[in-house]
């Protein structure tokens, strides 16, 4: 058999003047079994290829990388997020504020009441008949016409005469 | 412009990542950080991913710089081709062929880790990934014309060392 092509490519593979393909026929024919004795020596150069390929990376490697990536993904999605919904908290803070004052308001008021109510709990006495009314409105008028007849008596009493005191 | 999806579309890459990671730090667990780094700085970048015009050169070229960055904080081991060369048994007293061929390939690899580290990924990207020399010279941010020269003299390098061998 006429080896002489393939000793061509070999001193072209040599000065780097060989193609890929050409490379391609090299490596086919150095991983026969039948390679003549004045070419085997050249053998391991071309079997490197295989051997350098068997290097590999388990697949565990592949689960912790992309265990990571999906951590990373994980962290990098971000959430879009609402005007309204950034606003939020705001809402709720002046809500409770509000509810406060309200409270705060109405508990003012109510004292407020109470405190007039009891005031006044004297003259403010309810009646229901007309009968009770009217005589409790006499007994007002009665008392009221008192109270006046004593003034009236007071301001006709006859006055002192400092006249008389200073001469005795 | 088509939609990258991390699942299907990056995370199949990082097998390439963690041999070219490898094949600069000679260190499976650094390769491996390496790696989970550079697949999470481009899903930290993942709004920006529509400007990308190819999304594996890019990842390539976070992955190699990432790991030139790691080499630059520690000191890479080394190891010594003559010291690989010395603990190779004599081959007369080998019969079987695949401990031989395994042995030649031990070197080989030895020869590619003393390659600067330039040559080393070159090599790589080529007779590994099956790269085009647009593409190396896009994830590396050289030239074409440096691309060629670097992987020529990585290949005369392995050529006269592995005879040498």
């Amino acid at each position: 058999m006429n080896y002489q092509y393939i000793e061509q490519l070999l001193e072209r593979y040599w000065d780097c003047q060989t193609t890929l393909e050409e490379e391609q026929i090299l490596r086919s024919f150095f991983k026969q079994e039948d390679v003549p004795a004045h070419l085997m020596p050249y053998a391991p150069f071309f079997a490197l290829e295989t051997v350098e390929k068997s290097e590999k990376l388990g697949e565990d490697f592949d689960k912790r990388i992309l265990a990571m990536t999906e951590e990373g993904n994980k962290t990098v999605v971000a959430k879009q997020v609402k005007f309204s919904t950034r606003l939020a908290p705001f809402f709720k803070a002046a809500a409770v504020v509000a509810v406060i004052l309200t409270i705060a308001n109405v508990a003012e008021r109510a004292l407020q009441n109470n405190s007039v109510s009891n005031a006044t709990v004297g003259i403010t006495d309810t009646y229901t008949k007309k009968e009770d009314i009217t005589a409790k409105i006499k007994i007002i008028d009665h008392s009221q016409s008192e109270a006046m007849a004593k003034t009236d008596s007071l301001k006709q009493a006859p006055a002192i005469n400092t006249e008389d005191m200073m001469l005795e | 412009m088509k939609e990258v999806s991390f699942k299907n579309d990056v995370l199949p890459l990082k097998d390439k990542l963690f041999r070219m990671a490898l094949h600069i730090t000679s260190n499976r667990e650094e390769a491996e950080d390496i790696v989970q780094d550079t697949l999470m700085k481009l899903w930290n970048q993942r709004d920006e991913w529509s400007a990308i015009q190819n999304i594996e050169t890019y990842i390539m070229t976070i992955c190699r710089n990432l790991a030139l960055d790691a080499i630059d904080k520690k000191e890479r081991q080394n190891i010594s081709l003559n010291e690989m060369v010395h603990d190779q048994p004599d081959n007369s007293q080998i019969q079987d062929e695949t401990l031989i061929r395994q042995q030649q390939m031990n070197s080989i690899q030895a020869i590619i880790q003393q390659l600067p580290e330039k040559q080393r990924t070159i090599i790589l990207l080529r007779d590994i990934e099956e790269k085009t020399y647009q593409e190396i010279a896009n994830i590396m941010g050289l030239s074409l014309s440096d691309v060629k020269v670097n992987l020529f003299r990585a290949r005369q390098t392995l050529k006269n060392k592995f005879n040498k061998s």
